[in-house]
């Protein structure tokens, strides 16, 4: 019964996020693409990431970048997280240390509308996480992002 | 059924092979971080179960000692319920650490009671039936995941109501509480690799900013957190400096007198 549970929430999100790809562009908001961000994270929930339910989230238009300040804890290990439903994009997002150093692992990703940063820090403080709408054929693109620990 | 099961994990390993060979335009190694200022987003400020993780990964912590599930005073000032809300969701972290049930339950049910009496209620009832749930099949992922839900269902449902101020308190208290018990477990077994967990300086000033823009709860708790945290932001804000055994016992003192007068003084 459980098992069927399970499929079923399965079955449902896959459902949400087939509609929301259908409807990229019509009434989509940071809400959907925190969908995206969450389906990216789905895999690493099975490897005991704990994903956090608070997030980042707005809109850029190409080429623009946005940073956010993360505490992050020696001794860890975090993955983010970015979606956006636009589909036909290209998103991006780096971790910076306080020094504005490359701190991410290079298992980090980026596909699509879809990109993903792993940190080990190496130190307790403060991190910068950089995201980025590379390409988009819309003015606007929807982003957010998760992260999730270890 | 089977066979829909079987599509859903290879969309999940579809996701798994995104991972690979997927690496975009090589990142810059270095970026100019004074020029990000102006873009830069509020810090999301940490669980306390994320730092009470890394402490463990330090060797053994009793948890026990540290968990509080007293029911405490009834209050009505809705500043302070924010507070205890805090500290209580906290303490949830710390009981779950702890693998004790029963301290999780009655953490449940205060979770619901303060978020009924600050308006919230509603919104809470079914995170708080799941922590239940979860402690009874002692499924402490589960509650970890619930205990998190709770506060952002609670948060979001404040700042519904443009009370985004009451929601930063209730991150406030459970930052304080958090740092209470992480400063009396590296207290009573110095390291430095402990200290260092303290390092929070732009979270500390964070809550300051926060509470500096909050003139109209004029009530000596706020004041007295305010002060306290100009206290304490010299200790923890060193540089490259490594942060003494002395500061961690003066964080710790601090703390724990600000948790007090949050948890049980009518002041």
């Amino acid at each position: 019964m459980e098992a069927l549970n399970k499929s079923f929430k399965l079955f449902r999100r896959t459902l949400i996020v087939a509609l929301l790809s259908a409807s990229a562009t019509v009434g989509a908001s940071v809400d959907d693409a925190q969908s995206f961000a969450l389906q990216s994270a789905e895999p690493y929930v099975k490897e005991g990431f704990q994903v956090r339910e608070d997030y980042w989230g707005g809109d850029l238009g190409v080429g623009e970048k946005k940073a956010v300040r993360q505490q992050l804890f020696k001794g860890n290990e975090y993955w983010f997280w970015l979606g956006t439903e636009v589909e036909r994009s290209k998103i991006s997002v780096h971790i910076y240390d306080a020094e504005g150093k490359l701190a991410e692992q290079p298992d980090s990703w980026e596909k699509g509308h879809f990109a993903a940063a792993h940190i080990i820090p190496k130190t307790t403080g403060s991190y910068f996480v950089i995201v980025e709408i590379e390409q988009s054929p819309e003015e606007r693109t929807h982003w957010a992002l998760v992260y999730g620990f270890r | 059924m089977i066979l829909f099961a079987r599509h859903l994990k290879l969309g999940a390993v579809a996701m798994i092979a995104l991972s690979i060979g997927a690496r975009g335009a090589p990142a810059p190694q270095h970026i100019d971080i004074k020029q990000l200022s102006k873009k830069v987003e509020d810090v999301v400020v940490p669980l306390p179960n994320e730092v009470f993780g890394a402490l463990n990964k330090l060797g053994p912590v009793n948890w026990r000692e540290y968990v509080r599930s007293d029911k405490g005073g009834n209050f009505t000032e809705r500043p302070r319920i924010a507070l205890v809300l805090g500290t209580v969701i906290a303490d949830g972290f710390i009981a779950v650490q702890a693998e004790d049930a029963p301290a999780v339950k009655d953490i449940g049910q205060r979770v619901l009671a303060l978020a009924k009496g600050i308006g919230v209620g509603n919104s809470i009832t079914p995170h708080a039936k799941a922590i239940i749930e979860a402690a009874d099949k002692r499924r402490w992922d589960n509650v970890r995941q619930e205990l998190d839900r709770t506060q952002n269902s609670v948060q979001n449902a404040m700042n519904e109501v443009h009370d985004e101020k009451l929601s930063q308190l209730v991150s406030l208290g459970g930052w304080l509480r958090g740092t209470e018990v992480l400063t009396a477990v590296v207290s009573k077994r110095f390291s430095t690799e402990g200290a260092e967990l303290l390092h929070q300086p732009d979270l500390l000033a964070y809550f300051q900013k926060r509470l500096q823009a909050m003139p109209e709860y004029n009530m000596p708790l706020i004041q007295d957190i305010q002060g306290a945290l100009v206290e304490v932001r010299p200790l923890i804000d060193v540089g490259d400096t490594r942060i003494s055994a002395e500061s961690v016992k003066r964080i710790n003192q601090i703390t724990t007198r600000l948790d007090e007068a949050i948890v049980t003084k009518a002041r």
